[in-house]
């Protein structure tokens, strides 16, 4: 049956070559949209690892002249801010960072060490962050004062982190290894002391990564504030907004501050992350609802063309559910046939290391659901063309002209 | 003859009137989307008020500084433009504004934000607002940091329910500033003249600004003709060795690039996107674009054309006897090609008519969901004939293969009823 079927489609080789590259592009649109859609709802499930309801985002911005950001009085400064914010009583606690989740901002490394590859994403707060922002430590601790005195700098990292650097080892004390800086001076080592669940900061549809938190301390940093994250109790309005405002504008006069919370910012995160996803997916139906329809039409207008075989046929003792298999299954036929190019070709994308930030359940899911997806659009367009492909009579068919 | 093919491919339309709507359905979606992203790109670049002079300005949108180790990039600073840049060959004005900062205001308990921008008194004779109300702030309400502001008509709204605006008092980012003008909302995409409100420079909260070469400000330039681009472009690149940079340790040279409108986008897409690489000069970077942009096109249109293609070819057979016919009186293969490629040319103009009929609609939606601020995408004549060109190319583009393979039907076979 097969090998009749490759016949088939080998003797009309030209137009059936034309029809399966229009299946290998649909294949790889279809490819596509599921993959990015099964990519996104993969994210979504994972844990985030912080809540964000009730945290508010102060970006201090210098930029329009004030204080140089690292001099001692824009520390001092940051430091009244942080005093100023605790002692409102709408405000649980509050921290200063350098990045906060949701922003556009981040601060990655990435380097060679140990013959291993490290990538992962920084952030430099102070302690009341981790309550701030409700992280999970599931191993070790978070800082405190006690890191005042440390020798070598005290880390937090997340589970990925941990995992990459020292396996199925306790993590706790020892050193994340560093590369060397350009003009081969060691880098300052790194001591981790606790391990938290996660950090994702750029929100549930980002991909998640490894991440690393060291530590500000107050009396002895040299940087200016950069943002503040502050923990406000529930049910505060946003009336408080100005009065939070106001209360810094009143500690520092020539800067300027801006209050977000961070479920605003998630909305925002979030519209921004999906409207790109639903116009291509628009489109991208759209695209196969053409092909199909498409797709529907040239394969009636062969039934028509081949009255003369399909009446031979029926002549000679095929039934109408012979001939209805055959159509049906030739359009499958080469739908398999494009499928295998399509699949060989996308199987070389991670090898070429294209897609490592892509899990790969996300990419056989994604082969999978898409595979299955095209054998039923192939299904259904060849349906109504073998059904009336079963009516021929083959009297009429032998004279047709 | 062009009228009689007409004829033709109107009978052979109508004859299967199902198969018709089949192509005629994926030309109308594919020319859709076409015009509808030319719309979306044409939105941002065209040159309309208040960009009336945009194709005689230049603009400094960014700089970068770098060192052994490091690299630093942002808006050059105010100093960068003010100390060194001003008197640029065949600059017939020069403005430094602020970039777009987004800004809050408190109002009766409820906040409303802004995107605040800090301009000198030559903006706005630079860029050609029309006000609704009042009129700029100037270059002496600068010089002497009055606490002034423009407004546009969305701001109007929000602090004041619409009504007249001139001489009432805004707050925003902790200063309170008089409303002396109001203008009409100008579209996020418009990196230049984009902003709620607009203040003089000098209200900055301190003047530590003045010396920065780099951070947080552009500069326009607007010169005689474009003619003079290339003699502003040369000076400038000379201009910037002589820059002053704030740690020589650090940093050891600073790069910066005037653009057009056009080259902007280029850069934004080369920078951020698939040729990353590809940094350059505006020039170069256009070339580029165009290219990538044509590739894009195409790219789109190959699933809509085979499928076009397949949909024409399975159709040969029905016009086997015409074409016997034709063949046997003499007509040529080329003859025959240059036929059926007008057929599908109609064709695809007609899915191109339907297609700029539905075009609004779609804009419509696409502005009403607000995903960027203050858009109003509509349809105009440029993208009306852009629309017509890419149906003209879709059609040859999907016609030549199917016509050129119906032109070499023997004509006995055609006569006969078609073969293979």
């Amino acid at each position: 049956m097969t090998r009749h079927l490759l016949k088939l489609i080998w003797n009309r080789k030209r137009s059936n070559l034309l029809l399966m590259s229009e299946i290998f592009f649909s294949f790889l649109v279809l490819l596509f949209v599921v993959g990015l859609g099964l990519y996104y709802v993969d994210n979504y499930r994972q844990p985030l690892g912080y809540s964000y309801a009730d945290v508010w985002r102060i970006t201090i911005d210098p930029n329009l002249g004030g204080p140089n950001p690292s001099s001692a009085e824009a520390v001092e400064t940051g430091r009244q801010l942080l005093m100023a914010a605790k002692d409102l009583p709408q405000v649980e606690t509050a921290a200063i960072a350098f990045t906060a989740p949701f922003g556009n901002g981040s601060w990655s490394t990435d380097y060679e060490a140990d013959g291993r590859h490290f990538e992962y994403e920084l952030n430099r707060v102070t302690d009341d962050f981790a309550k701030v922002m409700g992280l999970e430590v599931v191993r070790g601790r978070w800082f405190d004062r006690q890191d005042d005195a440390a020798a070598v700098e005290p880390v937090v990292v997340n589970e990925r982190l941990s995992r990459i650097a020292f396996g199925a080892l306790d993590p706790i004390g020892r050193l994340l290894p560093q590369d060397k800086e350009r003009d081969g001076k060691e880098r300052p080592p790194k001591q981790v002391i606790g391990v938290i669940r996660d950090f994702r900061q750029h929100g549930e549809f980002d991909a998640p990564g490894s991440f690393l938190f060291s530590r500000t301390n107050l009396a002895t940093t040299t940087d200016g504030p950069r943002l503040l994250l502050v923990k406000v109790r529930p049910g505060t309005t946003a009336a408080f907004q100005e009065t939070l405002t106001r209360r810094f504008e009143g500690v520092a006069k020539d800067w300027s501050f801006k209050v977000q919370s961070l479920t605003e910012m998630r909305d925002t995160n979030h519209r921004e992350r999906l409207a790109p996803v639903l116009a291509v997916s628009l489109v991208a139906g759209f695209l196969l609802l053409m092909v199909a329809l498409g797709l529907t039409g040239v394969l009636w207008q062969n039934v028509t063309q081949r009255t003369r075989e399909i009446g031979l046929r029926r002549a000679k003792g095929a039934t109408a559910r012979n001939i209805y298999g055959q159509i049906v299954g030739e359009i499958l036929m080469m739908t398999t046939l494009s499928l295998v190019l399509a699949v060989v070709l996308v199987l070389q994308l991670p090898f070429l290391g294209l897609l490592s930030h892509v899990a790969p359940r996300v990419l056989v899911a994604s082969l999978f659901v898409s595979i299955a997806a095209l054998y039923g659009l192939a299904a259904i367009c060849g349906m109504h063309p073998a059904r009336l492909a079963t009516r021929v009579q083959p009297a009429e068919a032998l004279h047709y002209e | 003859m062009l009228l009689s093919y007409l004829k033709l491919a109107m009978k052979v339309f109508l004859r299967r009137r199902v198969f018709t709507a089949i192509s005629l359905f994926g030309i109308t979606f594919t020319l859709l989307v076409l015009v509808v992203a030319t719309s979306v790109l044409d939105h941002a670049t065209a040159p309309v008020a208040p960009e009336t002079r945009q194709e005689r300005t230049l603009c400094v949108y960014s700089a970068r500084m770098t060192g052994d180790d490091n690299t630093w990039q942002s808006e050059a600073g105010y100093g960068f433009f003010d100390r060194y840049m001003r008197g640029l060959p065949g600059v017939e004005r020069m403005s430094i504004f602020s970039e777009a900062t987004p800004v809050a205001s408190y109002r009766n308990g409820g906040r409303i934000d802004s995107v605040l921008k800090r301009a000198d008194g030559e903006y706005w004779k630079i860029l050609d607002f029309s006000f609704l109300e009042g009129g700029p702030f100037t270059v002496d309400d600068v010089a002497n940091a009055r606490f002034v502001a423009v407004i546009n008509e969305t701001t109007r709204n929000r602090f004041f329910g619409g009504e007249p605006a001139v001489g009432k008092v805004i707050e925003a980012d902790g200063q309170r500033f008089q409303v002396v003008g109001v203008v009409p909302d100008v579209p996020l995409l418009r990196t230049i003249p984009f902003a709620d409100i607009w203040v003089p420079i000098t209200t900055a909260k301190s003047d530590g600004y003045k010396r920065e070469v780099m951070g947080g400000f552009l500069g326009i330039f607007l010169v005689g003709s474009p003619a003079d681009f290339p003699a502003l472009r040369e000076e400038l690149q000379a201009r910037l060795k002589a820059v002053e940079l704030p740690d020589p340790k650090m940093w050891k040279q600073i790069e910066a690039h005037p653009y057009t409108a056009i080259e902007r986008v280029a850069a934004i897409f080369l920078e951020s996107g698939p040729g990353r690489a590809l940094t350059g000069r505006g020039e170069h970077q256009l070339a580029v674009f165009c290219m990538l942009v044509a590739g894009l096109v195409l790219l789109f249109m190959l699933l809509p054309t085979l499928n076009l293609v397949n949909l024409n070819v399975s159709r040969i057979l029905e016009r086997a006897s015409e074409i016997g016919v034709r063949k046997a009186f003499g007509a040529s293969s080329y003859m025959l090609v240059g036929q059926f490629v007008v057929e599908n040319v109609v064709l695809t103009l007609a899915g191109g008519l339907v297609a700029l009929f539905l075009s609004p609609m779609v804009l419509q939606a696409l502005t009403a969901t607000q995903l960027v601020p203050y858009a109003h995408f509509t349809l105009n004549h440029r993208v009306f004939a852009y629309g017509l060109g890419f149906a003209v190319v879709f059609g040859v583009l999907s016609g030549v293969y199917p016509a050129w393979r119906m032109s070499r039907l023997h004509p006995v076979e055609a006569l006969n009823g078609g073969a293979r």
